[in-house]
């Protein structure tokens, strides 16, 4: 399953979206998180949900994945819309009365909804650009080279470290050690604790080997090539689409 | 000229353990060394002293004549390169490509160079088709051969391998060290290999170094190594099969073989030698259905 979650094999295949550079990607995408957050009905973002699941259906990516993706970030949403929905806002929508305590639900609270429009978003981008390519666009707009490398190192880490946990958690179930819940819970530990551990011995493995192809320090990067005229008209009228709706979501009239 | 020259080389890890007790090492331009051992016999320490990686307690290396000490990094990994045993430790960047590249990009080469050098080093280890690819992709066998390129993208003049053919499977393991051979013979690489895999050293290695504990137990040609059965036995090594399957026949059955054969050629040449041609073929008729 964790495999599934950071896998990249769908970036790789061959369609509309893959061929886009992934500069104009990444602008379309903030473009559209801003206009979704921002958004004061829930017309757009959920029509941002839409169109993302649309185009991964289209693309044919396994709802599976697609819900796996959106699983853990949604989970934390709705914790943040429950207790948003009780706590904030002043327009109530019901009320109840629980052991003496009145409880009321407010519309504010639930507007956080909006975050499905744009996680949505995100996951297009994820599933159609590789990493990779992703960090060199990130580069591509001066983003500090620091954390661009640190993004590279750990994505890179990501997959040597999910195998190591995989052999790890196998040998342990191997030899019984989710048995009971007490048994997991020292399994889970011991796991963990190991992996902390061998993330620093790798960390100085790679160090060493970065050094003896003569880093100093600073990962160097290639060039970027210019923007084909193609991907600048895809950027331009990706921009003006989003102008447009969020000024109809705005309720901006000409 | 000594590619690289080791003098009574002495190093001790900070819990106390003496990894290399005065060891002398030598190897020469355009030769194929293995550095044989067991487990703590001291091979990938010597291999890190070798490269700087670590700084020997007492002793002197000499890198083409020169002091390591007295080389900057950039001088120092242009004159040796080092292939980890395991790929995942080399292999950091996102692309074969961008990993490849990243040793002449810190060279501060021109871009069009390092092309050059990515292509060449790719082409070198057969991976040119993998160029585009996520490392986290690659199979195995791969990974290893693209780490090999990264470090020959550096163009060392001495290549250090620890291990190279761990892990892989058999048509990996011929793969790759029909791969040194020819940038060996052909690019006139000097490569030294730290290993404890002996069947294939005696068809490669011209001169082989055994150690233990921290100190060279012999050193010498594939032939005055593996003529030695005790000492490699002491060394916690052992003959490569076809030796010892031949070893066994003379001593136990015993059958006139001259001096070991150490490679599949050889014993075949001696035991044809051994048996009459007709007898073969008398033989072959017998069981002919």
């Amino acid at each position: 399953m964790m495999f599934d979650l950071f896998s990249d094999i769908f970036t790789y295949r061959n369609n509309v979206l893959t061929r886009i550079d992934p500069r104009v990607k990444l602008v379309i995408v903030l473009a559209a998180l801003l206009a979704v957050v921002t958004s004061v009905r829930p017309v757009l973002p959920l029509a941002a949900f839409g169109l993302s699941l649309g185009i991964a259906a289209a693309l044919r990516i396994p709802a599976r994945l697609v819900a796996l993706r959106l699983l853990a970030p949604l989970s934390t949403v709705a914790v943040l819309v429950v207790i948003q929905t009780f706590t904030l806002g002043t327009t109530p929508l019901a009320s109840w009365e629980i052991g003496g305590w009145a409880v009321t639900a407010r519309a504010e609270g639930l507007r956080q909804g909006l975050f499905l429009g744009a996680l949505s978003v995100v996951l297009i981008l994820g599933i159609t650009t590789p990493a990779h390519r992703i960090f060199q666009a990130l580069r591509g707009f001066r983003i500090s080279r620091d954390w661009v490398e640190i993004a590279i190192l750990m994505y890179r880490y990501i997959f040597v470290l999910l195998d190591r946990v995989n052999d790890l958690a196998a040998a342990q179930r191997l030899r019984l050690g989710y048995r009971t819940p007490r048994r997991s819970l020292a399994s889970l530990s011991a796991l963990a604790g190991s992996t902390i551990v061998h993330s620093f011995e790798q960390a100085g493995r790679t160090h060493n080997a970065m050094r003896l192809r003569g880093y100093s320090g600073t990962m160097p990067f290639g060039e970027l090539p210019a923007l084909e005229g193609r991907d600048q008209r895809i950027l331009v009228a990706g921009l003006i689409g989003i102008a447009v709706l969020a000024l109809l979501e705005w309720g901006v009239t000409p | 000229m000594r590619a690289i020259d080791v003098r009574e080389i002495r190093f001790s890890y900070d819990d106390g353990t003496e990894a290399l007790r005065g060891l002398d090492f030598y190897c020469d331009e355009g030769e194929f060394v293995a550095v044989l051992g067991s487990n703590g016999s001291g091979k990938t320490t010597l291999i890190q002293l070798l490269v700087g990686l670590l700084k020997a307690g007492s002793g002197r290396i000499e890198i083409n004549g020169r002091e390591i000490g007295g080389l900057s990094s950039e001088e120092l990994y242009q004159r040796v390169g080092l292939v980890f045993q395991n790929p995942n430790d080399q292999l950091f960047a996102a692309t074969v490509e961008e990993d490849v590249a990243f040793g002449p990009r810190n060279l501060k080469l021109l871009e069009a160079e390092v092309q050059q050098r990515v292509t060449g080093s790719l082409k070198a280890v057969a991976a040119l088709p993998l160029r585009g690819r996520a490392i986290h992709h690659l199979s195995f066998g791969e990974q290893k051969r693209v780490s090999l390129a990264g470090v020959l993208a550096m163009r060392p003049a001495v290549l250090i391998l620890d291990e190279p053919t761990a892990g892989l499977d058999p048509a990996g393991e011929a793969q790759m060290m029909q791969l040194l051979k020819k940038l060996n013979r052909e690019e006139k690489m000097t490569i030294i290999l730290a290993t404890h895999s002996v069947d294939m050293l005696p068809l490669f290695a011209s001169r082989i170094y055994v150690l233990d504990r921290g100190l060279v137990l012999q050193a010498g040609s594939s032939e005055e190594i593996f003529c030695q059965q005790e000492m490699i036995v002491r060394a916690k090594l052992r003959l490569p099969y076809v030796s010892r399957l031949m070893y066994e026949m003379k001593r136990h059955d015993g059958v006139p073989i001259d001096g070991l054969p150490l490679t599949i050629g050889e014993a075949r040449a001696q035991l044809l030698d051994l048996i009459p041609k007709e007898m073969i073929l008398e033989r072959i008729e017998e069981v002919k259905p």
